[in-house]
């Protein structure tokens, strides 16, 4: 071989081996632990500075390992928060794993019996590790950390908001206990241009009926009056769970959640399917080719004045800063309209999960890391650093200074007046089959394109939730 | 030592690392697909349960499964037969014909494999947009504004738009291959047959089609194949297996019910279900084609 072939040879061996480098290297960081002095120092701080609970408190197994995903939010809270814990923990150390990919980093090493202390998983691509870890009942109970009495002395559990702790994405058992603990939460609603509102003189529609009318005004602006996130049609649970809970209450969102089939007869599915059918068939009504588009694209046809209304969460701001637009958009947040004629608008709310693996190594210092998380300086670290804000009460005042007008307007609503609707699917038996959102959700695409009649999509449900129910039973005989 | 043993030992040396590698990376993965196949597992515990062949009975009562069967029974029997016929006429036609661009053709045509399946993924949602896509544009702009569809979101033409992307993406492939195989053949069969007065058409059936018979039995595998995992990359980004479930393939479905639904086993039932099926199909179309080489 020509000594010329020998280098090309060598070097298409090193270009080969960079992408595998490139794979090895992870985001584990060592937030190392304070030098033998310092942390001297720290503790002698510590007792004049820090609560005196939390300076006393030694644990066993200093060493604490967590995974958070990094997202929207990045990792820049979690670095400064587990600086501030190890401040006022000295000696302890926390090791910070973060990944847009997180649950991919982590299934190994809880395949292997090793997983971290603590977990913050979000992101679509990573919550399903959670609904697995649930079904395999793999989760520490953290009822005792909401028990616990917190610095002013009432129980943890109080300075959550309503409602959070009792949900099923939170207690998912149904037997009161928590397993998950909530971190950011979010709204979630219909979305419009506040700028065409104010300047048109148009008024924000309290009922559907006042919705539908503005069809009328939406043609006129040379619009359609509606659309959503086509080719991902669970974006529309955003204006359906707040609309079952208008047409039937709490009752009617049980049966939806819990799987009773007769919710597929009841007149809250007819008034409620009936919203999406008249969608699908009145003029004007869906945005043209809304079925086929994927969340940015119709995102973007929708700021870019295509259409009139579209369902999205508070995150939808910051995820859409960079895209085009029509001249003077502006942000306004809906709500859902109300199905009676109270103009009761309501919204949906959805909070984050963090848990504790039931084979994390150092279960005690995991607890202690997550009460910490509720305390009023992690909450404003959070709202400084991940713009986020935590599922506590008062929490949007708390941290105004950090967050944009719209997104605090948004939160203000929630917190006097709007509707606040949660709500997620119990889990299904394990081995089950069925991934009840998708089951629920998938077909409403072929409702919009008038493809599949409300009758056929009912008694398919009915006999999907028949079955899954089946299957529930059969597992708790077990 | 012989020189015979010294040689057989330098040989077991070269061939060992190989073969403990290739036994660790594939082998033995693959026997944990059957044995993980036959348990209730979350693909999270480490207490898989056993439960015998249930995975592979309950494969058969689940309509989703079923459906996602037949879309990927479509796409192997449409894809490859369109594409390998596109691509063996464009070959000969480049071949045959004296024309002057042939080397920009040939580029052109072959482009679409060196570009990431994701990339082509993205380029076709564009190019179907159902406003302002390339296609729907150049439709209302012929004045075909009945045919405009929104193509991915319909659940009747999804699966044939996939399939147009995947023959897209496959032809140009194919055709260089076919294009260095028919170079491959002797002229002089080409002259001889101008001389007998044998058409242009006449020469691609008698001479083109048998002498490539070998290769073309070959691609037809690999290009069953490549639509069984191109499939997944593209349905995951174009479609998301939408419209419920119309676009749905083997993979994207073993892979939701891997990942999202935590139902390992049951999605390593669908794998070796899958292996057998492709293992099958390729010992079938070799039987059949093997006809044309006596």
């Amino acid at each position: 071989m020509s000594k010329k072939k020998w280098i090309t040879l060598a070097m298409a061996a090193v270009f080969l081996t960079l992408p595998l480098a490139g794979c090895g290297s992870n985001n584990t960081s060592n937030n190392a632990a304070p030098s033998a002095t310092a942390a001297a120092e720290a503790s002698a701080e510590g007792s004049a500075s820090a609560s005196p609970g939390a300076a006393a408190e030694t644990f066993g197994n200093p060493e604490l390992n967590i995974a958070v995903f990094q997202g929207g939010y990045g990792r820049d809270y979690w670095d400064s928060v587990a600086a501030e814990f190890m401040k006022e923990y000295p000696g302890t150390k926390i090791n910070i794993t973060a990944s847009p990919k997180i649950a991919e980093l982590v299934r190994p090493k809880i395949v292997a019996g090793n997983p971290p202390d603590f977990m913050y998983i979000s992101g679509s691509d990573n919550t399903p590790i959670l609904d697995g870890l649930v079904k395999d009942k793999a989760l520490l109970d953290l009822t005792d950390v909401f028990d616990s009495n917190t610095e002013a002395g009432t129980p943890l559990k109080l300075q959550i908001l309503p409602g959070v702790l009792t949900s099923s994405s939170i207690a998912p058992y149904g037997d009161g206990k928590i397993y998950l603990a909530p971190y950011n939460f979010g709204v979630m609603g219909l979305w419009y241009n506040k700028n065409l509102f104010d300047s048109k003189g148009i008024a924000t529609p309290k009922t559907w009926d006042e919705l539908f009318a503005d069809n009328a005004v939406a043609k006129e602006n040379d619009r359609a009056l509606f659309t959503y996130q086509g080719l991902y049609p669970g974006y529309l649970e955003e204006m359906i769970v707040p609309a079952i809970a208008s047409a039937g209450g709490q009752e009617a969102l049980d049966q939806f959640f819990n799987y009773d089939p007769e919710f597929w007869k009841s007149e809250t599915y007819t008034k409620v399917w009936g919203l999406l059918e008249k969608i699908a068939t009145e003029d004007n009504a869906l945005m043209k080719g809304t079925v086929a588009l994927n969340h940015t694209q119709s995102q973007t046809s929708f700021l870019q004045g295509k259409s009139m209304f579209i369902p999205n969460g508070t995150w939808f701001e910051d995820e859409m800063k960079d895209a085009p637009r029509e001249d003077g958009f502006q942000f306004g947040f809906l709500g859902v309209p109300s199905l009676g004629a109270d103009g009761k608008v309501m919204a949906l709310t959805q909070v984050e999960q963090m848990v504790i693996p039931a084979k994390a190594k150092n279960p005690e210092l995991a607890k202690a890391f997550l009460k910490y998380l509720y305390s009023e300086k992690s909450i404003k670290l959070n709202a400084e650093k991940a713009k986020g804000v935590m599922a506590v009460n008062g929490a949007p005042d708390l941290v105004k200074e950090y967050i944009s007008e719209t997104t605090y307007n948004i939160y203000k609503a929630v917190d006097s007046g709007m509707v606040a609707v949660s709500g997620s699917f119990k889990p299904v038996a394990k081995g089950s089959k069925f991934n009840a959102s998708d089951e629920v959700y998938k077909p409403i695409s072929s409702i919009m394109s008038k493809q599949l009649t409300l009758d056929e999509y009912s008694a398919k449900l009915y006999k999907v939730y028949t079955q899954i129910q089946k299957e529930l039973q059969e597992q708790g005989q077990q | 030592m012989t020189m015979k043993t010294r040689k057989s030992i330098f040989i077991a040396s070269c061939l060992l690392p190989g073969l403990f590698l290739f036994l660790l990376f594939k082998v033995y993965p693959t026997l944990q697909i059957f044995q993980k196949s036959l348990y209730l597992w979350t693909g999270l515990s480490d207490k898989p349960k056993f439960i015998g062949l249930q995975n592979y009975t309950d494969m058969f009562h689940d309509d989703t499964f079923l459906l996602s069967l037949k879309n990927t029974g479509l796409l192997m029997l449409v894809v490859p037969i369109v594409t390998l016929l596109i691509a063996l006429v464009n070959a000969s036609i480049l071949t045959k014909s004296k024309l002057k661009e042939r080397n920009i053709y040939r580029t052109v045509f072959f482009f679409p494999s060196i570009l990431s399946f994701v990339v082509i993924a993205i380029l076709w949602s564009f190019i179907y947009h159902p406003t302002m896509g390339f296609l729907n544009s150049g439709l209302e702009a012929v004045g075909l504004d009945k045919w405009a569809l929104p193509w991915l979101g319909d659940q009747r033409v999804v699966l044939w738009a996939l399939a147009v992307t995947l023959i897209w993406q496959a032809a140009g492939y194919y055709m260089v291959i076919y294009m260095a195989g028919i170079d491959g053949i002797s002229p002089e069969l080409y002259e001889a047959a101008e001389l007998d007065g044998a058409t242009r058409i006449k020469q691609f059936i008698h001479i083109t089609i048998p002498m490539l018979w070998e290769i073309i039995r070959v691609t037809i595998i690999f290009s069953i194949n490549g639509v069984l995992s191109i499939s997944f990359v593209i349905v995951s980004v174009m479609t998301a297996g939408g419209p419920d479930h119309h676009s749905e393939v083997v993979m994207t479905y073993l892979y939701s019910q891997a990942f999202t639904n935590s139902n390992f086993g049951y999605a390593m039932a669908i794998g070796v279900f899958i292996f057998v099926i492709s293992m099958i199909l390729a010992l079938l179309s070799n039987k059949l084609t093997e006809r044309g080489t006596d």
